[in-house]
């Protein structure tokens, strides 16, 4: 086994790490509402939401290889690396792609604790850039495109994320208004029931149409990966065996459940009754299938959050915590430049120490910050027993305080 | 044109696709659980068959909805996608 090996499994384990990370950040996305409401009993909506996202990384077929291409210039328009970077037998991207990996989880599990629902593929655009500013410098970075579509850092990430939330919002509002609107004066016993059954296929959606978009960018990583190496040639296809781990890890993470995020998502934002879970969720599922089809990139998350605001503006009465909403808002800005930093400090680490040493390190780091992390979760748990429990905003405020000090 | 140019032109398009599909087709849920109620008859009135029948054609038309979306998911898996060219949707490559 040579050095390379060793840093090519590095680089597949923790990409496997980070796909799991993004199932248990995201099944709030999909399921806070359905649990919130009481439409799915927690431990069933985890599980349907899991099941669904296996399926859904199956089904996507085609090759997400250049899904880095829309950010960072590592790879040729074909999919390949760049000359210039696996003239010394793949090391230099191979330790650009574990750099940005492992800040994109720190962020990932970072968020996580605070509880706050901030988008995983920003914390993996994140990473990368940081890794490829330090490796490559500020030209490695894909900024604006080169104008013929909506392209770079700037019309990928930046761009749909201002207009995403919005969007979503306004759907979720004029629906949920509508509907608050034509069932009035209707008997709780038919409007209860329906709306919970209207939740959970929309939520279904959801959750399937995050299994394909989503696992197919950690596919996208480790083949790149293997090919940086030589241990893969085609472009037009990926080894069985990733797409299977990649599958399994994303539907393992979200069976897991980020409680923490299901929490926020749920019971932090807004009270919100099935009519309200049922507009959120039908206006994220057509919002991300829209989007997806115009090829107008977003987050599930950004989307998610987005609609179940929405769905307390259009319900008359009722109350959004619009101080939850605001830290949540700070979380996205932060996102993209912490994952960042972090990435970029990676690769100095990396860089500096060399080789497989310094792979080996930067992999240690991230299983410090990992272990700190579950270990400092474990002081407030939250899990499937406590998810619903009354919102106090007092205790969630000082809780998160305590994180940072 | 610019990023921003294309972001505007992207997002008015999923602002109106939401507003149909988001929006339209929980609206039409509504109004079917508003019939079944109605043709279920209140407090000793008698049961109205015309709002069961109305019930059921909305719901049928929101999982025609569903149905498309699921469609959607599943061709873009195999690198195809929808095409609307027609009105009818139609599975065309990508």
């Amino acid at each position: 086994m040579t050095e390379t090996t060793v840093i090519l499994v590095l680089v597949v384990v923790t990409a496997l790490g980070f796909d799991f990370t993004n199932g248990f950040h995201d099944t709030a996305n999909a399921m806070a509402t359905s649990i919130a409401t009481g439409a799915l009993r927690p431990k069933v909506a985890v599980a349907l939401s899991g099941i669904l996202n296996l399926i859904g990384a199956f089904l996507s077929v085609e090759v997400a290889l250049t899904v880095s291409n829309a950010v960072v210039r590592i790879q040729n328009s074909d999919g390949t690396p760049k000359d210039s970077l696996t003239s010394d037998g793949g090391t230099a991207l191979l330790l650009i792609v574990l750099a940005g990996l492992v800040g994109s989880i720190v962020w990932n599990l970072f968020t996580w604790l605070l509880g706050l629902p901030s988008s995983s593929s920003h914390a993996l655009f994140g990473g990368l850039i940081g890794a490829t500013i330090a490796g490559l410098g500020w030209a490695g970075v894909n900024w604006n495109g080169d104008g013929s579509k909506l392209d770079g850092v700037v019309g990928k990430v930046i761009l749909p994320a201002l207009l995403s939330p919005v969007i979503a919002g306004v759907v979720a509002a004029v629906g949920t208004w509508l509907i608050y609107k034509i069932t009035v004066g209707v008997a709780a016993r038919f409007t209860d029931n329906g709306f919970r059954w209207g939740q959970i296929g929309s939520a279904s959606l959801v959750s399937l149409a995050h299994g394909t978009n989503d696992a197919q960018k950690t596919m996208g990583v480790i083949t790149l990966a293997l090919i940086a190496s030589g241990e893969w040639t085609d472009t037009k296809s990926i080894p069985f065996w990733v797409k299977a781990s990649c599958a399994l890890a994303i539907a393992a993470g979200t069976y897991l459940g980020g409680w923490r995020i299901i929490r926020t998502l749920g019971k932090g934002l807004v009270e919100i009754a099935p009519p309200q879970g049922m507009a959120a969720e039908s206006s994220s599922a057509a919002v991300i299938l829209a989007s997806s089809h115009l090829g107008f990139a977003l987050s599930t998350t950004h989307v998610a959050t987005g609609s179940i605001l929405g769905s307390g503006v259009g319900k008359p009465g009722a109350q959004v915590r619009w101080r939850v909403a605001g830290r949540m808002v700070a979380a996205w800005l932060i996102t993209l430049p912490s994952a960042a930093v972090v990435g970029a400090l990676m690769w100095f680490l990396g860089d500096a120490i060399g080789g497989l040493g310094g792979a080996l390190v930067i992999f240690l780091v991230l299983l410090a910050a990992a272990g700190y992390m579950y270990w400092h979760s474990r002081k407030t748990p939250v899990d499937h027993n406590n998810v619903n429990d009354e919102w106090d905003e007092t205790a969630e405020r000082r809780e998160p305080a305590g994180t940072a000090a | 044109m610019s990023n921003l140019g294309f972001a505007l032109e992207g997002a008015w398009k999923v602002l109106l696709a939401g507003l149909i599909l988001g929006a339209g087709l929980p609206v039409l849920f509504a109004l079917g659980i508003r019939s079944l109620a109605h043709g279920a008859g209140g407090e000793g009135a008698q049961p109205r068959p015309a709002g069961k029948v109305m019930a059921g054609t909305l719901f049928a038309i929101v999982v025609l909805g569903v149905l498309l979306g699921l469609t959607y998911i599943v061709a873009s898996g195999f690198g195809k996608t929808i095409s609307f060219d027609h009105v009818w949707p139609a599975i065309v490559d990508k």
